[in-house]
């Protein structure tokens, strides 16, 4: 919908510069709040035509972290040449020892729609291994990912482990109850036996 | 047919322009219907991203608004995140400040049969 001319709101405060520190922060996750934020999907003056996204400037790419065990060695990039044959591919280290901001920039290339924004969004991310940025003197803003609930793994415990640890429960509910009767209490807790879900 | 041809690029001849022309009033046609669609989305995606920035995300906040029998359209909702942030953030409040429903577990198992 088009605003009207003249009346300027308040949340349009055009790009805002903003700085994100990438140590210990995942990969993939990181890159799809990037291109969130690189295509301006996170205001509410969002147009599919205009690139309003922020700039975003990401520190610390060499200590991104990677996770699962194998991607290190076993995660391999593919590429083309458009030559007969020349399939290329790069496994994770090497990108890494090559250009350690590759991966991420990858990720959010490849996370953003492919359309004629495309190239210009990704010049709005500027990705440093290091701490050093040439960008001192415009106003960065520090920005942070949103609260990820990480999900506690489900352990599986077998029936039996169950069944003995609810006994041991269970004899010592009554040990306990057995020893605030004979202190001489009136009344005695009842506790019921839940199960466990 | 040469007048409905204005604009295009070098088709001013009738013969190719006869066709240009019948796929453009195609085009216009279909597309009448899913301007409709697209900007259904652009306002869902623009309230998702207003919800955001109150702590809320488009599915609460439009599930908080049926609650409470509001019933504006996104075309509205849309347009109120951005010309009048103040009103919309009320409604966001009014969503947040609504007591969580409380589901009860036992009815789902006696659906099921």
């Amino acid at each position: 919908q088009k605003l009207r001319a003249g009346l300027i709101p308040q949340v349009t405060e055009g790009r805002r510069w903003l700085l994100i520190d990438a140590k210990k922060e995942v990969l993939g996750r990181l890159a799809s709040k990037l291109a969130i934020v690189l295509m301006g999907k996170d205001k509410p003056t969002y147009s599919p035509n205009k690139d309003e996204g922020d700039i975003c400037v990401v520190i610390n790419a060499k200590h991104i972290t990677y996770t699962g065990g194998w991607k290190l060695k076993n995660k391999v990039y593919y590429w083309h040449t458009g030559y007969i044959g020349h399939l290329k591919q790069i496994k994770l280290n090497h990108m890494i020892e090559r250009d350690p901001t590759l991966p991420l920039r990858k990720a959010v290339f490849r996370m953003m729609p492919r359309n004629r924004l495309h190239r210009r969004r990704m010049l709005k991310l500027r990705v440093f291994a290091d701490e050093r940025h040439p960008f001192d003197d415009k106003p960065l803003v520090p920005w942070t990912m949103p609260p990820r609930n990480i999900r506690k793994p489900r352990i599986y415990v077998p029936r039996s482990i169950k069944l003995a640890r609810r006994k041991l429960a269970e004899r010592e509910a009554a040990a306990a109850a057995a020893a605030a009767e004979s202190e001489g209490d009136g009344g005695t807790a009842q506790e019921g036996v839940d199960r466990p879900q | 047919v040469l007048e409905l041809a204005k604009g295009f690029r070098g088709k001013k001849v009738h013969r190719i322009a006869r066709d240009r022309v019948a796929k453009a009033l195609e085009h216009s046609y279909r597309d009448r219907r899913r301007k409709k669609r697209d900007f259904h989305k652009l306002w869902i995606t623009r309230i998702g991203a207003a919800a955001r920035l109150h702590g809320l995300g488009y599915s609460e906040f439009m599930h908080g608004l049926n609650r409470q029998k509001v019933e504006l359209n996104r075309q509205l909702l849309a347009n109120m995140a951005i010309l009048d942030p103040d009103s919309f953030k009320s409604l966001a409040d009014s969503v947040s400040s609504l007591p969580p429903l409380k589901v009860s577990l036992l009815m789902p198992f006696f659906l099921f049969f």
